[in-house]
């Protein structure tokens, strides 16, 4: 597709599109590794999605500043005549770039400490991210918390030297959101096929067996927990360059449902699946928003529905199955076996 | 020497009679004059009526101020907004009598009417309204002067309405008390006493800033001993409101919750359209209202809600059915896929609802519901919200009947405890699922019609109240109807008490710190399940 | 060994276990034995740390267990097999092994873990106690339930566990399974110790090569050996009598 670009025959907008992908792929991963692998249903992706794309913003408000301006435009309109503390760091790259990881990790740490110690689990779990992130949702709408209100932050025109408007820019973020995915596509894979990756699908399988086995259930929770929210923010540092605007919107409950559901289309337990699902619910997106604009919800809300009712185990899961059933059509009984294999996996991804 | 005295004092009386006669009449010619609208000697007629200040051509200014001045011969009347019959303003201030066919409009230029501005105060007092009248008293506390006192005391002699002649009694309090003079004002503190309003605050901290160099006042203790007492009455009635505003949103988030509750507990179902439910009970109730103004005699009107609370119910209990048998029963006992499912469905519900009705579609309430309880001074307990909470505990008690002392209730909690033991020993779960959810969406059903006498109808109006409901379910325990009630109140009271504390949004933070931290001692809830039962 | 004194919980008024007095040799297989709702699991929980009791003491190894975190009791030496056969069935069997295996269970060991050739020596010796050498490379959930029975075993048994807690591991199992699963467990009590609980009298008396307890009410009716239970008296009224006296005593 770059290829296609730089001969011309694929948009530029297109291509800053399959970057968002991109970066909302990276976020479906960590989800998978949260939900799929470790059997822990976090609602609140978006929100940790959101800060990482809010450090890199804060950074690019300030970078930004219109001559003469000592504060954003939006502070100006609220009577604020200092910058508050906590956006002083982000007037440095280095330190905003840590922080915007350091946060989303130090916060899903506390957060998790607290819940996973108690032993809130499986649906309960659900229910506590889901306030959570509706509580972030409306504190970072407030024009009290000093970024942006419900407006968020937006109105960018340079990342570190480089013009935003720029094609060249524009193709750079892309390849960085596709390195970057593979990078973390990598790692993850690494992860989950480590003992400790090993342990996380324990943990999902039976977390009593686990624990009468020996492990500290909770530390390993914690730390996928806190794996998967550095992962979204990693995402969402990618996502607002190429977006140019963050508003608490993108941090609603609603918001991370659809992550959810990504990864449930897609197929859990399945890094690809993630992927796949990302992408393919983000492409339905951009196309049903251009042809019917009332109908996205009907569509999300049946992709919801029929992928609970008939795709347990997502596309992937679908695929395989195919493929299965498309092996023991053709093949004779020395070939039974492999099919049998691939069944296996199903059910490995499925459990 | 007797003789002439007597004269002379007969003189002096005379003149005296006929300066008192000659002004009375000079009043009633400028009165005449402004009337027949005499443009050559209406400036002096105005500008005698400003300078003499006589209080019986106040209604009259009143009038004019208003630009609501009708005659009618010799005598003015007027039109008080809100109220149909005339006034009579001139010669006396009193309801018009039947017959005042022929009167005509009299508008006098800007001129007069900025002339007359000044007396304004005055004139406010004169009006049928008592909430007028008495907003009138409580603006003599910023702009009253001595001066003003006599005329008070006289206005106040034939006031009836008890609120109207306190706030007027306090109006000159408050005059004595900025007056500078120490009697008046120690007068003004005694005469006060522990019944002064909260408007009195301002005025005594502006008495306190006064007297700032001599604490040791007697005055000074009296006054700030005086504001302590007006400032406890205010944190008690916020309490009560708070506490009142609470529970009253409790009930509101029980009803859903309890519906909630008892599905989870029985069908292991996170039903995230629950909330969407409410929205269709709302919905019902507007078409029902519709109907009524389109189709039946205005007089029947009333009765709209009385039949909107059962058919909502009967709807969204219908629609409830329906969504259980097509989609929900594949999904019991899979919390999580559930939870995703009916997220998606309530998408599709919004989305429905969005592009039949638009986005925002008011209920008028009933009448018999407007209005309030006044249990003290400043603390009012609105009706409908009242009604909200007698519904709550009606539907809270029919709920605990079915559950507890009915056949199908004791089926229910058969399902909910053992399913496969339970179909094995004949109970239909089949029919035990669709009775519970017709019930359970019912409920929300219902909350949803009592939601419109308090706010607007919008198609997503479910969601603001779906994360809260899930809330209770956590904290109350699942399936349990004793703890959702106390959770539900509980909730409902902190988050008010909260809110009343910090913004809105802070409150709800806190509350979900609370939360998680009552989680880390009571991990299943109030009332979880012990032994065998908690094994999963 | 282990050490029980006066252990009593209540679950919602109801009195679900008191035990005065329990005690445990080392390498003794201890059968225990009672009707439904005698507490027998409730004990078990009580021990590995699921269930924490209103009262009493456990003593294992001379520490006191109670009020210990179940990992802190794994590590301490207790094992326990669940009623329910439960392994981890999206792995595979290796893998259920892999993740038993005694070794350091902190998650930077873990994330860092190799495999070496001690440890694949240690899981191939335990699967071929266990009869599962050949199903090493099988997902765990697609095992049938004999089999995840002795996996769980081998589970419990790849931590190296002083004192091993098996609850009805001969449930669901065929006869020829049962056997198998009773010599496995005596042969385990040579060198564990070993408390199971059972209801099927006949596997019972191939495993009662010690003492029997029996449990009812939650407290201890009797003990002795398989011969003196079941000519007791009491234990014949409670428990091993005609059906419907042991319905008698659940309804009374």
């Amino acid at each position: 597709m770059p290829l296609g670009n730089l001969l011309g025959f694929v948009e530029t907008n297109t291509m800053t599109l399959w970057g968002r992908y991109f970066c909302f792929a990276i976020a479906a991963i960590g989800i998978d590794l949260i939900w799929g692998y470790t059997g822990v249903l976090s609602m609140t992706q978006a929100f940790f999605f959101c800060l990482g794309a809010y450090g890199i913003g804060m950074y690019m408000t300030l970078s930004n500043l219109p001559e003469g301006h000592q504060l954003p435009a939006f502070m100006e309109w609220n009577q604020v005549t200092e910058l508050p503390t906590f956006w002083a760091p982000f007037s440095s790259f280095p330190l905003a770039f840590i922080l915007s990881l350091l946060v989303p990790a130090l916060f899903s740490l506390i957060f998790g400490f607290f819940v996973f110690r108690s032993r809130i689990q499986g649906v309960y779990f659900a229910i506590i991210t889901q306030a959570l992130a509706l509580a972030m949702f409306l504190l970072f709408s407030r024009n009290e918390t000093m970024l942006g209100g419900t407006n968020g932050l937006t109105d960018f025109k340079y990342l570190l030297g480089f013009d935003l408007r720029e094609t060249s820019t524009k193709l750079g973020l892309y390849f960085l959101s596709f390195i970057v995915l593979c990078l973390i596509y990598i790692y993850s894979s690494f992860l989950t096929k480590s003992k400790f990756g090993k342990g996380l699908v324990a943990i999902r399988d039976s977390e009593s067996r686990m624990r009468f086995t020996g492990y500290g259930v909770s530390a390993y929770k914690i730390t996928i927990f806190m794996i998967g929210s550095v992962i979204a923010a990693i995402g969402g540092m990618l996502y607002l360059p190429q977006t140019g605007i963050i508003t608490p919107g993108r941090m609603d409950v609603q918001a991370s449902i659809e992550m959810i559901v990504w990864v449930a289309l897609g197929g859990r337990g399945n890094l690809k699946g993630a992927v796949l699902g990302a992408i393919v619910v983000n492409l339905l997106y951009s196309i049903f928003t251009s042809i019917l604009p009332g109908g996205w919800l009907y569509v999300l809300g049946g992709l919801f529905v029929i992928t609970v009712l008939y795709l347990d185990k997502g596309m992937i899961g679908l695929f395989q199955q195919i493929q299965a059933y498309i092996k023991t059509f053709f093949a004779s009984d020395k070939n039974n076996k492999e099919a049998e294999d691939v069944e296996n996996e199903v059910i490995n991804v499925s459990a | 020497m007797l003789k002439s005295k007597l004269l002379f004092l007969t003189l002096i009386l005379g003149t005296l009679s006929f300066t008192a006669y000659s002004f009375e009449k000079t009043v009633e010619n400028s009165v005449q004059t402004i009337l027949s609208n005499n443009k050559t000697e209406l400036d002096s007629a105005v500008n005698f009526l400003v300078e003499t200040k006589t209080p019986h051509t106040y209604a009259l200014i009143g009038a004019v101020l208003e630009k609501r001045l009708y005659v009618k011969g010799t005598k003015a009347y007027t039109l008080f907004p809100g109220i149909k019959s005339y006034y009579e303003v001139y010669p006396e201030f009193k309801e018009a009598e039947s017959d005042v066919a022929g009167i005509t409009p009299l508008k006098l230029s800007r001129k007069y009417i900025l002339k007359f501005r000044p007396l304004s105060k005055y004139t406010q007092l004169y009006t049928p309204v008592a909430q007028s009248k008495l907003n009138a008293y409580q603006r003599f506390k910023q702009s009253g002067t001595l001066e003003d006192v006599a005329f008070l005391t006289e206005q106040l002699k034939t006031e009836s309405d008890e609120k109207v002649k306190a706030a007027g009694n306090e109006a000159i309090y408050t005059i004595w008390l900025l007056s500078g003079n120490e009697q008046l004002e120690m007068n003004a503190l005694a005469q006060l006493g522990e019944g002064a309003s909260d408007q009195m605050l301002d005025p005594l901290e502006q008495y306190l800033k006064k007297k700032e160099n001599a604490p040791q006042d007697q005055s000074y203790i009296l006054a700030s001993e005086l504001i302590s007492t007006i400032q406890a009455r205010e944190r008690f009635i916020n309490t009560a409101q708070n506490l009142f505003s609470g529970i009253s949103l409790g009930s509101i988030l029980l009803l859903v919750a309890l519906g909630l509750g008892i599905i989870y507990g029985l069908a292991g179902v996170i039903n995230m359209s629950h909330g969407e439910f409410l929205m269709i009970g709302a919905y019902t109730t507007y078409v029902i209202q519709q109907c009524f103004i389109s189709y039946l005699p205005a007089s029947w009107f009333e009765g709209y809600f009385w039949v909107s609370l059962p058919l909502s119910f009967i709807t969204a209990g219908l629609i409830g059915l329906l969504i259980e048998r097509l989609i929900i029963r594949h999904l019991y006992n899979k919390p999580l896929e559930s939870l995703l499912g009916t997220w998606g469905l309530s998408l599709i519900m919004i989305q429905i609802c969005r592009s039949i009705f638009g986005d925002i579609t008011a209920v008028k309430s009933p009448e018999l519901l407007s209005g309030g309880i006044e249990v003290m001074d400043g603390l009012i307990l609105p009706f409908n919200r009242l009604f909200i909470i007698g519904l709550t505990v009606f539907m809270g008690v029919l709920t605990y009947i079915v559950f507890f002392k009915s056949r199908l209730g004791v089926k229910i909690r058969a399902v909910t405890q053992n399913r496969n033991m339970s179909a094995c020993l004949g109970i239909s779960t089949k029919r035990i699922d669709a009775m519970t959810f017709f019930l359970g969406s019912g409920l929300a059903g219902i909350a949803g019609c009592a939601m419109t006498l308090i706010g607007n109808v919008v198609p997503n109006m479910g969601k603001t109240y779906i994360v809260d409901s899930f809330l209770i379910v956590v904290v109350g325990g699942v399936g349990k109807l004793v703890g959702i009630i106390a959770s539900a109140m509980g909730v409902g009271v902190l988050s008010k008490i909260f809110e009343s504390f910090y913004e809105a949004v802070y409150g709800k933070v806190i509350m979900l710190a609370i939360i998680i931290f009552f989680l880390q001692f009571k991990p299943k809830g109030l009332f979880p399940d012990k032994g065998r039962l908690s094994e999963e | 060994m282990l050490s029980v004194k006066n252990l009593s919980v209540a679950f919602g008024g109801v009195q679900a276990l008191k035990l005065d007095q329990f005690d445990l040799k080392e390498n003794e297989l201890r059968v225990v034995i009672g009707p439904n709702g005698a507490g027998k699991s409730t004990f078990m929980d009580i021990i590995c740390g699921k269930t924490k009791p209103d009262e009493g003491s456990i003593l294992f190894k001379g520490e006191e267990l109670i009020g210990m975190s179940e990992v802190k009791i794994t590590e301490m030496g207790v094992g326990r097999k669940f009623q329910k056969p439960t392994v981890f069935t999206g792995l595979s069997v290796f893998d259920n092994m892999l993740l038993g295996l005694k070794v350091k269970k902190d998650i930077i060991s873990t994330f860092f873990y190799k495999t070496k050739k001690e440890h694949l020596d240690k899981i191939h010796e335990i699967a071929l106690k266990v009869g599962l050498q050949d199903d090493l490379d099988k997902i765990a959930g697609s095992l049938s339930h004999g089999k995840k029975q002795w996996l769980e075993i081998a589970i419990v048994l790849l931590q190296d566990p002083e004192l091993m807690l098996i609850d009805e591991p001969a449930a669901g199992m065929s006869d020829s399974e049962a056997e198998k699963t009773g010599n496995l467990l005596c042969e385990l009590s040579n060198s564990h110790s070993v408390i199971v609980i059972e209801h099927d009298m006949k596997f019972v008396e191939q495993i009662a090569i010690d003492q029997v307890s029996v449990l009812v009410r939650g407290s201890i009716l009797t003990q002795g050996t398989f011969q003196e239970v079941k000519n007791d008296q009491q234990v014949i009224d409670c428990y091993l009598g005609a059906p419907d006296s042991a319905q008698a005593q659940r309804s009374a």
